[in-house]
């Protein structure tokens, strides 16, 4: 913010999906509460929005404790998609917003039928820019993993959300799997405006001395820097797969993280566990991105979109 | 009726002194510009190691601490080295930066008119009490007309308030001069018999709701031991709260990590809900 740099010129909103973003630093799901946790610490508007956690058509409760574990450079997470639900979050949530803060709502459910549902709800609710569909939440035994995972599932969940909404829609996919530019061209052919990737790495904890898994719910979702690179790796492959703007997401702690992210392909960028150390981060993150810029003569920030040089053949 | 809650901050603390004060137990001092108060009760997440370009990542996560006292600008924590993120804290030297976000959570309600205040604190539980204990002490002496230096009259007076504190051997305990320098009445066990009486701190506890009366119970230490406090509390009719500790990956409501389970169905949040509850609203069996 010393304005060293001069940010000023340089051009940094982009276009995700149809969305237009003031810069591309988003807040991922399940990190950022639904905005108003974090405001003290940052001016929303600092930002290029907010996915909010993901949202059910009930109200949900999730897992008995320990739902959390720490793990090198990163943290496990069994938590189960808790939330207020999409009533309450259109009612209570959303008008508390201060304005100007673009809003990317994040969908969950179990049932195909259900996900276009609250996709519904969603849509005409004013301030809502954008849908996510996380069909990749790697520890819920009922949805979740299963639609992530088998092109065919994935295939008629995109097909129904997509009937479900004229809002622009974002598939945000599974890292557990063999080949995602496979799932990537499944959500593209059914008509996802973009993607986002990646979902934490399933993973597993245990206290040895107890000889117990860590969490109530034995596996859960690795995210942190110690996940950065396989996500790094995952959005440079779908990049060159499809071309649906894919928003990338995984570890990012720094400015350099997320143009690195830009680099390999990425549209934007969503910081997630960082903002559990750092409520202010994704806001400096957006600063250093426009430094960068301006000290690498980029004049926009969206010419730095795959600008990755690849050794010659 | 409460006032509102001090705003709560993010910065880059400088780290003015951390000293060990014998054996694992240390007390930090942070410079914090712009440091809005707190209630007692409130904790601060710290990151050690954390600021800079290249920030460290191993370990992770911030640690959850209780604010001791604050003075100012300045913010002293007291802990104990007992793993990686507090062994890093204890090697940050005057000087260095740790990131603080805080004052997080709900305090403590004070006692109402006529209750004694059984305050128990076991280990570094002892933290989450001095700033309650100081408050009420100082109330008592200005309630009943004295003037706000301990004195042997004004001891007298404040012992309305009880101070009992808990550890397993005298190195252990924490806080203790601190307590007895603005005139509280405080009473120590050990397990081992090695400072006070031998013993739990809960038998303290015990002897002191045994006197009768309207008490309020606050308790803040090992799981087990405000387990014990609630039942001895609810035994007696006393009123209880116990300050709980939790793994949590923000403090602020968004992790969803610090869950524990509610009488009321369903789960509370250890920082958004808590840190403070009451004894009666928490489903202690559910607790990991």
């Amino acid at each position: 913010m010393s304005g060293a740099a001069a940010p000023a010129a340089v051009d940094t909103r982009v276009d995700l999906a149809g969305i237009a973003l003031r810069n591309p630093v988003l807040t991922a799901s399940g990190t950022f509460g639904y905005g108003l946790e974090l405001a003290p610490f940052l001016d929303l508007r600092r930002i290029g929005g907010l996915v909010t956690k993901s949202l059910t058509l009930l109200p949900r409760s999730g897992n008995p404790p320990p739902r959390i574990a720490e793990a090198p450079s990163g943290m496990l997470n069994a938590i189960s998609l808790e939330n207020v639900g999409v009533e309450a979050f259109v009612a209570e949530k959303l008008p508390a917003l201060p304005d100007g803060v673009t809003v990317i709502a994040s969908v969950f459910e179990t049932e195909v039928e259900r996900y276009a549902e609250v996709c519904k709800r969603l849509t005409g609710v004013a301030r809502i820019a954008g849908l996510e569909i996380n069909a990749s939440c790697p520890h819920v035994k009922s949805g979740g993993i299963e639609f992530g995972q088998d092109p065919k599932l994935l295939g008629s969940l995109v097909r129904a959300a997509r009937r479900a909404t004229t809002l622009p829609l974002l598939v945000k996919l599974s890292p557990n799997v063999t080949h995602v530019e496979e799932m990537a061209r499944v959500c593209e052919g059914e008509g996802a405006d973009g993607l986002t990737l990646i979902n934490s790495v399933q993973a597993l904890e245990v206290d040895v001395e107890r000889r117990r898994p860590v969490l109530s719910n034995v596996l859960g979702g690795l995210s942190g820097p110690a996940i950065r690179p396989i996500a790094l790796r995952m959005v440079w492959q779908t990049s060159r797969a499809v071309r649906i703007p894919i928003c990338g997401v995984g570890g990012i702690a720094t400015a350099e993280d997320a143009v690195k992210f830009l680099l390999c392909g990425a549209t934007a960028v969503q910081v997630g566990t960082q903002n559990y150390l750092d409520p202010a981060v994704a806001g400096a993150i957006a600063d250093g991105i426009t430094a960068y810029a301006a000290r690498h003569a980029f004049p926009r920030v969206r010419d730095l979109i795959g600008a990755l040089e690849l050794p010659a053949p | 009726m409460p006032a509102p809650l001090p705003k709560p901050l993010r910065i880059d603390a400088e780290v003015a002194d951390n000293a060990c004060e014998g054996g694992a137990n240390h007390r930090l001092r942070l410079g914090v510009p712009g440091w809005p108060g707190f209630e007692p009760g409130q904790f601060v997440m710290l990151s050690p190691g954390a600021i800079g370009a290249a920030p460290r990542t191993d370990p992770l996560l911030p640690r959850p601490m209780a604010v001791y006292r604050a003075s100012g600008d300045e913010v002293e924590i007291l802990y104990k080295r007992s793993g990686r993120g507090t062994a890093l804290l204890a090697e940050a030297r005057p000087g260095e930066r740790v990131r603080l976000v805080g004052p997080l959570g709900r305090p403590f309600a004070p006692p109402l008119p006529g209750e004694r205040a059984l305050l128990v604190g076991g280990g570094t539980g002892v933290a989450s009490l001095y700033e309650l204990a100081r408050r009420l002490a100082s109330g008592a002496r200005h309630a009943s007309g004295a003037r706000s230096e301990p004195q042997a009259s004004g001891a007298h007076r404040a012992g309305e308030v009880s101070i009992l504190l808990g550890a397993r051997t005298a190195s252990d305990l924490m806080g203790r001069a601190d307590f007895v320098a603005f005139g509280a009445r405080v009473r120590v066990a050990t397990e081992d018999g090695s400072a006070g009486e031998r013993g739990l701190v809960t038998d303290l506890l015990e002897a002191e709701l045994a006197r009768g009366g309207p008490a309020r119970v606050y308790a803040c230490g090992p799981t087990p031991m405000m387990r014990r406090c609630a039942d001895l509390a609810a035994a007696r009719g006393a009123a209880a709260c116990a300050s709980l500790e939790n793994h949590m990956a923000c403090g602020f409501g968004v992790c969803l990590g610090c869950a524990v389970p509610v009488r009321s169905g369903g789960f509370a949040l250890v920082c958004r809900d808590g840190p403070v509850f009451a004894t009666g609203d928490v489903v202690w069996e559910g607790l990991p």
